[in-house]
């Protein structure tokens, strides 16, 4: 096992210097080379460290607006803003860099399955790290103990050899979480990070999320399709319908009503994930 | 059972399947017309000449064990050839594999340049490399080496690349939302992905190699080629079958222990 240095110190001298960063909207159309318009003048604001959940039916367009938030997306029209950065406008390295502040899940993990664990969240460090330098396979000892930290902070430091595939489904979206954490990002983004867990799972991978909004500080920005998991775990809620937002406000509060309005349909049961 | 199933009607394939047949006896015919400059097939020959046929299998049967101690030199010296260009053909295969597929490289020009000039080199045969290379660097095993390896990666950089294409990639989403650059991407991710495939590859073009190796050497480029040459110009047919023994021997040996390897990897 890798020496280590004590936890507190360096977590503390993290959280007096950190900040996090807002995420603004401007006018956001997107529309995909078929024609389809996924996004439709969307505007919206979230301030540094709130934690928000974007609700809607599948298709409604929460993957393609996350997606803008770090540029795996470009915007058709309008601007997107994040912290200091005008993603719209950035290209090639000023987009990488920006990447690298902006922490991503995924339903599917997207792990390397045959990597290890340790190469999965070495990825976090790419944006900090020189093209040559990973071609050498020379991680420097700090990327080497953020890495470990990060699997320690979701509990995974004991699987940190082992090969990715090789584990279940809520342990692979935690080593995505520590990949994301790696990056020492200042936002995290999560599209549909439970759906594909049990729920059981479900709901310890959105306490791991809440826990990085309340303790680490991060804005966290969640696609959900599920409206119980939003009202528990998040604090204001977007609904999107037809790439349209048709609902900004409290999540906790939000009636069943409200949601009937997001999806536009009655509510049925797979719309709750339950216990 | 109370009422019976109602079939859609069964589509016609006779009428295909006819023309098929067809079409195959009709060219069969026009490639063997002499007047069309098709291939003759005189089987009259076989008859002809079965006195001389029969003398040297009757050769090739009973081997001349005495060549033996000569072959050996030779023989280690085809499958160092073998060795030495499946791992050079392996170290340029690989990142020429990552250029060459969709997922490992996006932009399309670079890509599809690298595609262009593997398929050009996989279309030319083994022994025209070997002939050529021989008049220009000379006799002796470096054009066979390097014969091998222009076939090597002709064919691994297509089997893998066309793997990698097919193979799931959405782990490289990930790697692309950090920040990573498509390099960084790939030798983390992509490689790790990859290497049971690129491994069988190796192994597989290793097999080749030693098949490939035992005949360079009829056009002067090593090995145990130049022997089988040298036996046959003297007509010693039954030293031909010991030769012939020997490398059906040592190509069984690789193939076990890469099928033995290449199982493993799955
Ligand atoms: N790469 C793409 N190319 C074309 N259309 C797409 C693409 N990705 C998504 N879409 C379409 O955009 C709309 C919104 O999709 P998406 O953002 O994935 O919604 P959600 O994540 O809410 O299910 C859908 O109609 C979908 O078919
Ligand atoms: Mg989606």
């Amino acid at each position: 096992m890798p020496e280590r240095t004590p936890h507190t110190e360096v977590e503390g001298a993290e959280s007096s210097a950190f900040v996090a960063w807002p995420i603004e909207l401007d006018g956001v159309t997107v529309r995909y080379p078929n024609g389809v318009v996924a996004l439709n003048n969307v505007s919206l604001s979230i301030a540094a460290g709130e934690m928000v959940s974007v609700v809607g039916l599948s298709g409604s367009g929460k993957s393609t607006m996350i997606r803008t938030i770090n540029g795996l997306v470009p915007a058709t029209n309008g601007t997107v803003t994040v912290g200091p950065h005008t993603v719209t406008t950035l290209r090639g390295k000023a987009l990488r860099e920006l990447r690298g502040s902006v922490g991503m899940i995924f339903q599917g993990f997207n792990l390397a399955d045959r990597a290890s664990v340790y190469q999965n969240v070495l990825v976090g460090r790419f944006a900090h790290t020189a093209t040559w330098k990973t071609m050498l396979g020379m991680a420097s000892s700090e990327d080497r103990e953020i890495v470990l930290r990060a699997l320690d902070s979701v509990g995974m430091l004991e699987k940190v050899w082992g090969r990715a595939g090789a584990l279940s489904g809520g342990q692979k979206q935690r080593i995505a979480i520590a990949r994301a954490l790696s990056q020492e990002p200042e936002v995290m983004l999560a599209d549909e990070p439970v759906a594909s867990l049990d729920p059981p799972t479900a709901h310890a991978v959105m306490t791991d999320l809440e826990r990085i909004n309340t303790e680490r500080g991060l804005t966290v920005l969640v696609n959900l399709h599920l409206m119980d998991l939003a009202r528990q775990y998040t604090t204001r809620m977007i609904g999107l319908r037809a790439g349209e937002v048709v609902y900004d406000g409290p999540a906790t509060t939000a009636t069943d009503a409200d949601f009937e309005a997001i999806y536009g349909r009655p509510i049925q049961s797979r719309d709750r994930l339950g216990k | 059972m109370t009422n019976t199933l109602v079939l859609p009607p069964k589509p016609r394939t006779w009428p295909r399947n006819v023309g098929v047949v067809l079409a195959l006896a009709a060219m069969t015919l026009l490639t063997t017309l002499p007047r069309l400059g098709g291939v003759e097939i005189d089987l009259g020959s076989i008859a002809r000449n079965w006195s001389n046929a029969a003398e040297r299998i009757g050769m090739l049967l009973q081997p001349d064990l005495s060549i033996l101690p000569r072959t050996i030199e030779p023989m280690f010296q085809t499958l160092s050839m073998a060795i030495v260009g499946t791992v050079l053909a392996a170290a340029l295969a690989i990142p020429l594999s990552l250029w060459a597929a969709r997922p490992t490289n996006p932009n399309g020009l670079t890509r599809r340049a690298v595609r262009f000039v593997l398929n050009v080199v996989r279309a030319v045969p083994d022994l025209v490399y070997a002939t050529i290379l021989v008049a220009m660097v000379g006799v002796g095993t470096l054009p066979g080496v390097i014969t091998l390896i222009l076939f090597d990666v002709g064919i691994v950089v297509k089997l893998v690349s066309e793997s990698i294409d097919s193979a799931d990639s959405a782990y490289m989403e990930g790697g692309r939302a950090a920040g990573g650059t498509q390099t960084q991407i790939n030798k983390v991710t992509a490689l790790p992905q990859s290497w049971p495939v690129i491994a069988s590859q190796v192994l597989y073009s290793l097999e080749l190699n030693v098949r490939i190796s035992a005949i360079l050497g009829i056009v002067g480029a090593g090995g145990i080629g130049r022997l089988i040459d040298e036996v046959r110009g003297f007509y010693r047919y039954d030293a031909l079958s010991t030769i012939i023994i020997e490398i059906l021997v040592v190509v069984l040996i690789i193939e076990v222990v890469s099928n033995y390897l290449r199982k493993r990897l799955r």
